[in-house]
């Protein structure tokens, strides 16, 4: 093992260069195991990618030809789930609720987040790795905790706030059963389970970014507002589209929040499915009806969005590190 | 250039690093292959093949603990593998992914709203007429067992138990409200639905305050189980729910009910409803006999100012559930001797004298400790006499495998218009608009 220590460099004199010809060969012989080696230790990884992601992945799109009964028959029919889709008007009502709760989640979130980051970052903030880890609390609480917290907070009859609304002498609101009140309760969720989350990446490349810039600019005279727009907001664009992109993502796939919201044995999220999303569409078409072809035409059609906005975001992080 | 140091280094040291990569990389294959190989190891191994023991899948609330156990006390050579999947529709789901995939129990518990999409597909089951159901089938009330006969004849399913329909009123709000409070009083109020709404746009004038829960369940949910014949056509056993002139009358008194502006715009088993039943911030509610349970246990400190009255019209059923045996059971045998013991007229009066689970079998309806039993939380209302009665003037109609679509969506528009102020006028044809996008029509 000493010769791990220091390993021999090449030599220059051919003479010397000779003599190791030999090991060289033995090195090529070994090294065969070694360039297999790494795949042994991915192995596992994609033994199970393979059986519980790539094969459901592509089996999605078998059953999606099928008028797909799990305990009954199974008929193909070709691309018929998709034309029915594409006319149903609860799957275009459901992309347009995905769509609405993702605008009012991730743009309030991004930019509470960034701010936060930059109050963060601030140089003379005491206790700062505490408010730093408090963040993510509301990211580690269950979900399911955070939906009954805020479906009590915003309830009609009994809730906080619109007791609140009612001493500042508003009416109060019913949210759950109105299309923008049920999608405002569900994407403050949202907001509060990811702000975090996102303050921390921003704070980490906010890090990156040198002290020294921010103090020539003081001594240029320039306010904390203008270092902010001239400096922090430049530095941090790929990370701003990184999170926006995983927003829109994680924004296509809302399916807690709106299941907890829905009546018991229900997967509507209310009488007119104002606040079904995509995700929770497909699982009413799965698993509450059992139409396992017609849900996993949805499934098809997500997968297609998500590779859409996956592509624009190769496109978007190729355009900036060109431009860099 | 530090890794490629390492590489060269590594190389340098032959065999005995070699070897020992090799078995590292061997073993972490193995361990996953094994993973992997243990995972469909275990999923065999879920059922028994002894034959005194086999597996029981049931849902939450429904005492099928008690049972089991006093089953196996009676039958110590017996050994039953009991899981409370969930909630009756989580429990139909495990069903659905078992019968998919070919590991099922030996015996299920199935809730009569999800039964006809099995009963649609009988070949997942055994056919109990071969083990005699055939033979005590006259013990069930007809309409109920006629729920898990198949087309073909199959039965499928044994009864254990129904809801029967009646209204849970609040006796201190009736009295402050200037209403009668006794029962039979009460009853008389309403002989039809029409009676019903009209005595609740009183009850709303005399105090200013909301009369039932909801109109969905409360009205529609039950007017629509009164029929004689529902979504389906009882003898084609085909769609008809939109030219049915029964279906239409439920569902306007749905609506006639949603626009009185005497609801306290609440769906049950939410919070707010929970709350309502404490706080009185609704006098009525549907009460299956199963729901007597839900309003004792979610509203204890209101012991004494419930009681229960008929429901309008009189006979109707809300709920019930059904044991059924899957086609690939390893022990069917003993699964039907569970079944035949603990559903006999005798074990189903025993299981309600326990629990209040209502018969399925008419012949125990006049027995004098069934009619004698009363509830005192519901200010000792006779729950023996006023369900049973319930049960016996129910028409049987046909159940079909979309009936549950088709409910929820049609409760589902006159929800809109009582939770969300919906156009009353456009909510029928929105319904049925919206039953075709479910069914796929």
């Amino acid at each position: 093992m000493t010769t791990t220590v220091s390993p021999p460099r090449v030599p220059s004199d051919p003479a010397v260069r000779k003599t190791q010809r030999p090991k060289k060969a033995v090195g090529i012989r070994y090294g065969l195991m070694e360039r297999l080696a790494p795949y042994g230790y991915v192995a596992p990884f994609f033994a199970l990618f393979l059986v519980f992601g790539l094969f459901p992945l592509l089996f999605t799109f078998v059953v999606a030809l099928f008028d797909w009964n799990p305990v009954g028959s199974q008929t193909f029919i070709g691309l018929d789930n998709f034309t029915r889709l594409f006319d149903d008007p609860r799957f275009w009502n459901a992309a347009g609720n995905t769509l609405s709760i993702w605008l009012i989640s991730t743009i309030p979130q991004l930019f509470i987040a960034l701010l936060l980051a930059h109050l963060l970052n601030h140089a003379r903030l005491k206790w700062a790795n505490f408010f730093r880890m408090s963040m993510l609390l509301p990211y580690i609480t269950s979900v399911a905790a955070t939906t009954i917290v805020f479906a009590q907070i915003f309830d009609r009859d009994y809730g906080l706030l619109n007791h609140l609304l009612e001493l500042l002498g508003a009416d109060r609101f019913d949210f759950r059963n109105s299309v923008l009140g049920s999608h405002v309760l569900i994407a403050t969720m949202v907001v509060w389970r990811w702000f975090g989350y996102t303050t921390l990446l921003y704070l980490a490349s906010l890090q990156a970014i040198p002290r020294d810039v921010y103090e020539a600019a003081a001594v240029d005279g320039a306010s904390g507002w203008k270092q902010f727009v001239h400096i922090t907001i430049p530095s941090l664009r790929p990370v701003i589209i990184f999170t926006i992109v995983t927003s829109t993502i994680g924004g296509l796939q809302i399916f807690t929040e709106p299941l907890l919201l829905s009546p018991q044995g229900q997967f509507s999220c209310g009488a007119v499915r104002q606040c079904q999303t995509l995700t929770l569409f497909l699982y009413e078409q799965g698993f509450g009806q059992f139409a396992f072809g017609y849900g996993s035409a949805v499934g098809v059609v997500l997968f297609g969005m998500i590779v859409v906005i996956a592509l624009i975001n190769f496109l978007l992080s190729t355009r900036i590190k060109g431009a860099q | 250039m530090a890794q490629r140091r390492v590489i060269a280094t590594i190389r340098e040291e032959g065999d005995v690093v070699n070897v020992r990569r090799i078995i590292t990389v061997g073993a972490i294959t193995a361990l996953s292959a094994g993973i992997l190989t243990g995972c469909s190891n275990s999923s065999q191994g879920g059922s028994n093949a002894d034959a005194n023991s086999f597996e029981f899948w049931s849902f939450t609330g429904i005492g099928q603990g008690e049972q089991v156990e006093a089953y196996t006390a009676e039958n110590p050579d017996i050994t039953i593998d009991l899981t409370e999947v969930g909630q009756s529709g989580e429990t139909a789901q495990a069903l659905t992914t078992a019968l998919a995939g070919g590991q099922v129990p030996d015996l299920v518990l199935i809730q009569g709203d999800e039964l006809p999409r099995f009963v649609a597909n009988p070949g997942n089951f055994h056919d109990l007429r071969e083990f005699g159901a055939d033979e005590i089938a006259d013990d069930y009330l007809d309409w109920v067992i006629e729920q898990p006969t198949a087309e073909g004849g199959e039965i499928i399913g044994i009864p254990t138990d129904v809801g029967g329909m009646a209204m849970a009123y609040r006796t201190d709000l009736f009295e402050a409200a200037g209403f009668p409070t006794d029962r039979d009083e009460v009853s008389a109020l309403w002989p039809t639905w029409d009676d019903f709404i009209a005595t609740a746009e009183k009850y709303t004038a005399a105090t200013g305050e909301p009369f039932m829960d909801n109109a969905s369940t409360t009205v529609f949910y039950q007017a629509v189980n009164q029929v004689s014949e529902k979504y389906y056509d009882n003898d084609t056993r085909e769609l008809n729910f939109d030219t049915n002139p029964q279906v239409k009358e439920a569902f306007e008194l749905g609506i006639e009910a949603a626009t009185s502006g005497t609801t306290a715009r609440t769906p049950i088993f939410t919070e707010a409803w929970t709350a309502g039943l404490q706080n009185g911030a609704f006098a009525v509610t549907s009460a299956p006999s199963w729901m007597l349970g839900s309003i004792e246990s979610n509203a204890p400190d209101t012991a004494g100012l419930w009681d229960i009255a008929t429901v309008p019209v009189g006979a109707g059923n809300w709920g019930g559930s059904f044991l059924a045996i899957p086609a690939g059971a390893d022990n069917p045998e003993a699964a039907w001797e569970y079944i035949k013991a603990t559903q006999s007229p005798e074990s189903q009066l025993g299981h309600f004298l326990e629990s209040g689970s209502l018969p399925t079998t008419p012949e125990v309806y006049d027995d004098p400790e069934l009619l004698g039993t009363t509830d005192p939380f519901f200010s000792d209302a006779p729950i023996g006499s006023i369900y049973t009665e319930s049960l016996l003037g129910v028409d049987p109609f046909y159940i079909g495998p979309d009936s549950g679509v088709i409910g929820a969506e049609l409760q589902a528009a006159i929800d809109n218009v009582d939770y969300a102020d919906g156009d009353p006028a456009a909510a029928w044809d929105a319904a049925v608009t919206n039953v075709g996008n479910a069914i796929g029509g």
